[in-house]
């Protein structure tokens, strides 16, 4: 055996009973002696560890606890509502503010906006002027009044 | 057998009344199980000042978590894991702050304590024997990768069967083995290198 499945061995078997031939090599190697004396100790420094006094929870822990998480939890509660609420306040103050913009930052009519924009409702009026008006008139009559309207 | 029965029913019924919003019946659960959180805490952190303050850290991760809770595996499993997972975070959050040394054990010392370490429990080992190996066994933690040192705590110092890591853990039970021979063994190793590098 060699030292390093005497090494896997102390460390698989964890205080469990070496071979006859692996306590033979140990006696031998200083090394394997040392990390199979070292394994000993880490083994009963685990058990002293082990039964170690635990600290105790203070007086009240559970109660104190449950008190916090409800105080918590309704918080949590309203700051959700106000969170909301804020966010539909925020998303609807920035919808508000663009169709603004976009309002003031856009021309009313303009050389290509009025001729298409003129041209769509010339091409709509041309296809509704066979139509009586609901009130009995000629939409014909209303071209003129078409800003930017393209000469027939 | 009936008495474990009717507590496993009243830890049911507080779990749905928690899952349902009735936040008071957290606490029969919380007062069930602090001492098996406040072991875990202590013994993978092993910070006394620290412990209370986690635990309430991690009753209060399982109590926002707890409508997740499926009874899949038993509530003790799925609390643990809570604690385990959290304080994992926390060595790795206060590893760059963390200096550990080896204790000072002279090979005298060690071979003194060896012979006497022949009663399988450790009783013929008085106060100050006991102190130097548990800081010796603190300082090979400390020095150990967190997951070495979860899986280390979990076995050597809770007790846990390697089923029971493996259900903790999410691991199957031979990568819970193959994991503790490594740990095991590269604690061992790190301890023969300080050595070396100390003479």
């Amino acid at each position: 055996m060699d030292c390093k499945e005497i090494r896997d061995l102390v460390s698989d078997l964890w205080g469990g009973e070496l071979s006859a031939e692996a306590r033979q090599h140990v006696s031998k190697c200083a090394g394997c002696e040392g990390f199979l004396r070292d394994a000993r100790l880490a083994q009963a420094g685990f058990r002293v560890l082990a039964e170690e006094a635990m600290p105790e929870a203070s007086l009240g822990f559970a109660s104190r606890l449950v008190r916090r998480l409800q105080e918590w939890e309704e918080k949590g509660a309203r700051s959700e509502f106000f969170e909301t609420v804020g966010r539909r306040f925020v998303y609807a103050t920035l919808a508000l503010t663009l169709a603004l913009l976009l309002s003031l930052v856009l021309p009313t009519s303009g050389p290509v906006r009025g001729v298409a924009g003129a041209d769509f409702l010339g091409l709509q009026s041309n296809s509704q002027s066979s139509q009586p008006d609901v009130i009995g008139g000629d939409l014909s009559d209303s071209h003129d009044l078409i800003p930017g309207r393209l000469p027939d | 057998m009936a008495r474990l029965e009717s507590e496993v029913t009243r830890e049911i019924e507080c779990i749905r009344r928690v899952q349902q919003g009735d936040g008071e019946a957290f606490g029969p659960l919380v007062e069930r199980y602090q001492q098996r959180i406040f072991s875990i805490v202590f013994h993978l952190v092993r910070r006394r000042d620290e412990v209370e303050d986690l635990a309430q850290e991690i009753f209060f991760k399982a109590f926002r978590a707890i409508r997740s809770y499926n009874f899949q595996s038993s509530f003790a499993t799925w609390l643990s894991r809570i604690a385990v997972n959290h304080c994992y975070d926390y060595l790795r959050k206060v590893r760059a702050s963390r200096i550990s040394y080896y204790s000072e054990m002279t090979e005298e010392s060690a071979r003194e304590l060896e012979r006497k370490l022949e009663s399988p429990r450790a009783r013929g080992l008085d106060h100050g024997e006991k102190l130097s190996l548990r800081d010796f066994v603190s300082g090979l933690l400390a020095r150990a990768p967190e997951d070495d040192r979860v899986i280390l705590t979990l076995k050597e110092l809770e007790d846990f069967s390697v089923e029971e890591i493996a259900d903790l853990l999410k691991l199957k039970s031979s990568t819970v083995k193959v994991r503790l021979h490594r740990a095991r063994k590269r604690m061992l190793e790190d301890l023969e290198r300080w050595r070396q590098e100390g003479k």
